[in-house]
């Protein structure tokens, strides 16, 4: 029963319904028509008949009369009787009418009845209710007439046994039945409505309830317990918003960096970029300028502030800047989109000596009609330098280790060939050879310990080492090469020398790089001096030459990898750059300095200070710069 | 008997050489670089030049340059180089009708060709 309520209930809010509970609605409603109907039917006939049974009653009695004062001969009499009743008939439905004598009957509308029994015709004995009888009255003033008329003489009615319903009965029910079948279209027709209506009243509902939260919430105004189109569609359009709402905050902190970019000062993004050593541009449009950093600004020789109202296409600078602009609008398509774009600029051209600058240009791909970029500038100078200075390393190398290989595959050729046989020059030839070979494995054990710093993997052995005998062996070295320019090396040494800790080898490849450039830089009939000092701490060893100097601006360049002092009379001289490079990372390892001084065409002086014992607490220090 | 003049800043070339060619019986003349090579040359009439690349005050293309600007274009000349990224010269030295040969050499086999240019000099 409760069920049957609420799926009443149900039912009149037009949701969905069981379909036994649908159905039995419709059979109690047709049910319920149909008994109407026939209700209504049935109750019009009743009274129809009461009303008929009325006045036919009225009516008969007063047929009744009439017959009764009919005059004349029977036979008159029988057709008066016929005529009066047929009269009748005509106007009141009645099954029959007849007249009886009591034992016969006289006349009747039913002509096949006349002279018949009246007890023998079916009709009279059955439905007793049916029929009435009304006496006849005879008049009483002509005795004579009165032969065999007695009480007996009746009128007969049998009444019909369906009376035609009267107009206004079968009208009245026929618009009750329309009416209650338009209502029950209506009703169906609202609840189809009501159904379809009913997804828009729940999101009215639901706006309504959740109105004040749509800023915060938009996901409370979603409906999930009903799901025709109308709501699925109000929920693909929450969804919806929902992504424009979350694609609006992105654009803010979009648009919010982009504030923090453009704004100079005290913001900390800014700041950021402006200790970034490169260069940082940030191009909003071809003709807008979003930001441009200290290094940007320094690079290309703009006021900081100036650049805001440049535009691209009207903007000059000088140096670097022009390149840079060029460049930037060498990268600019025709239809304001910048293309990616890597490119090295040196605009003295002398990539050896001058600062060289790569430029990246990055499109933002945010979105490509913005031309949007962003422009990075990097001091590669460092890197070309080494870059050239490592093949020139290789070109040099060669020559180098060829040189002294020509002289010695030449002199064993010589040897070998058996044809000079000659004493002196035979003696001459394994000197050449010995001497040669001495100095290309100099060359090759510069070459490794160059190496060897590269990898980091330097190690000294560290064993007491006599300075004198050190600094004697390496002046003979080069005594070769002193004596064929006419070089006087002279060695000025204490009478008594403290020994260090240090890595003999090593130490001994620093001195022969040190005389070697000694004589290498230094004209025929030069001097070079070697010098030694001691304090209570350390060792000073001083190569000194009257050469052809170094310029300050040079002096910390030539001790880095492969680099030469760019002076020609220098350069005329074979060598690979390493020399100093590797002298020095020596004397570090052993917490050491090397000190230069010197200028152009007044000579060289080099001091090597060495501790007498390398502080073992503290690791080496490594130069690799 | 043909006369050449071997140029080179490292003595010992200059002696290996002049060991191997006079026993050729050639006279052998010598320079230290470009210029006082071509001092020898305006001295006296040479046969051959054997000179290295690398030398300093004036290298050996700029020797090659001044001999044919001299027109002495019949001079052979060989240049030696120890150089790996002077190959390329070689296509320009042909303008100059100037030979290069790599360091280092075989002297046997330098003296050869020396002997082939004279002789192809001689008879030309």
């Amino acid at each position: 029963m409760r069920s049957y309520l609420s799926s009443l209930a149900r039912f009149l809010r037009a949701e969905e319904i069981p379909r036994w509970f649908g159905l039995s609605v419709v059979v109690i409603y047709l049910v319920g028509l149909a008994t109407v109907t026939n209700l209504g039917i049935a109750g019009a006939q009743r009274e129809g008949t009461a009303y008929y049974r009325q006045s036919a009653r009225f009516a008969l009695a007063q047929l009744a009369c009439r017959l009764g004062q009919q005059f004349g001969e029977p036979e008159e009499r029988v057709k008066n009787y016929e005529h009066l009743l047929r009269n009748f008939a005509a106007h009141v439905p009645v099954e029959v009418l007849r007249v009886t004598d009591g034992s016969r009957i006289v006349a009747s509308t039913r002509a096949s009845e006349i002279g018949a029994d009246p007890a023998q015709v079916s009709s009279v004995t059955a439905h007793a209710s049916s029929a009435w009888t009304f006496q006849l009255p005879l008049n009483d003033l002509t005795a004579e007439t009165k032969t065999t008329a007695t009480a007996a003489w009746r009128l007969v009615a049998v009444l019909p046994t369906e009376l035609p319903l009267q107009g206004g009965f079968s009208a009245y029910a026929g618009i009750l039945a329309t009416v209650l079948v338009l209502l029950g279209a209506l009703f169906v027709t609202y609840r189809c409505v009501r159904e379809q209506l009913r997804g828009v009243s729940r999101i009215a509902h639901r706006l309504e309830t959740c109105s004040h939260r749509i800023a915060e919430d938009l996901t409370a105004l979603r409906i999930t317990d009903t799901n025709d189109g109308v709501v699925r569609a109000w929920n693909e359009l929450i969804e919806f918003t929902e992504q424009l709402h979350g694609v609006a905050e992105k654009n803010e902190a979009n648009a919010e960096l982009s504030q923090a970019l453009l704004s100079s000062g005290n913001d900390s993004l800014s700041e950021a970029l402006n200790a970034v050593p490169d260069g940082i541009i940030h191009i909003k449009n071809e003709d807008c300028f979003g930001f441009v950093n200290t290094a940007a600004a320094h690079i290309l020789g703009w006021d900081r502030e100036a650049y805001r109202t440049m535009k691209l296409s009207t903007c000059v600078a000088e140096g670097y800047g022009s390149a840079v602009i060029q460049t930037l609008r060498d990268s600019l398509r025709s239809d304001g989109v910048f293309d990616s774009h890597t490119k090295l600029i040196t605009p003295s051209g002398d990539a050896a000596n001058d600062t060289t600058y790569r430029l990246w240009v990055l499109p933002l791909p945010r979105d490509a009609r913005n031309g949007e970029c962003v422009v990075v500038i990097r001091d590669v100078s460092q890197q070309i330098r080494t870059d050239r200075a490592r093949e020139d390393f290789v070109t040099q190398v060669t020559h180098e280790l060829r040189t002294p290989l020509t002289n010695i595959r030449a002199y064993a050729e010589t040897l070998s060939s058996g044809m000079f046989d000659d004493p002196k020059v035979v003696a001459e030839c394994y000197n050449v050879i010995t001497k040669e070979t001495r100095r290309l494995s100099r060359l090759v054990e510069d070459i490794l310990s160059v190496s060897q710093l590269e990898v980091g993997s330097i190690s000294l052995s560290m064993d007491r080492v006599n300075i004198r005998t050190l600094l004697e062996e390496g002046v003979r070295d080069v005594s070769g090469l002193a004596d064929e320019k006419n070089i006087d090396v002279q060695l000025v040494l204490p009478s008594k020398m403290e020994p260090i800790q240090g890595d003999r080898d090593k130490l001994a490849v620093v001195i022969n790089n040190l005389l070697g450039n000694a004589l290498k830089y230094t004209h025929e009939n030069g001097t070079v001096v070697v010098g030694f000092q001691q304090t209570h701490d350390e060792v000073v060893l001083t190569v000194k030459d009257n050469g052809i100097g170094i310029d300050p601006a040079d002096h910390a360049r030539i001790f880095e990898r492969f680099q030469r002092a760019p002076d020609p009379d220098a350069l005329s001289q074979p060598g690979t750059g390493i020399g100093l490079y590797t002298a020095r990372e020596i004397v570090l390892q052993h917490h050491g300095e090397i000190t230069l001084i010197s200028k152009k065409g007044s000579g060289s002086t080099f001091m090597v200070k060495l501790p007498y014992e390398p502080q073992r607490t503290e690791p080496p220090v490594s130069a690799n710069r | 008997m043909a006369r050449i003049l071997i140029t080179d800043d490292d003595a010992h070339i200059v002696r290996v050489m002049s060991i191997w060619l006079s026993r050729q019986g050639y006279e052998i003349m010598t320079a230290r670089n470009g210029r006082e090579a071509l001092e020898v040359l305006d001295a006296g009439p040479i046969d051959l030049v054997l000179s290295d690349m690398n030398m300093p005050v004036l290298d050996g293309l700029g020797l090659t340059q001044e001999i044919r600007k001299r027109g002495m274009n019949d001079l052979p000349i060989i240049l030696l180089t120890a150089r790996c990224d002077q190959e390329h010269l070689a296509t320009q030295l042909l303008e100059y009708h100037a030979q290069l040969a790599p360091k280092p050499f075989i002297p046997s086999q330098l003296v050869e060709q020396i002997g082939a240019l004279l002789h192809a000099a001689a008879t030309s």
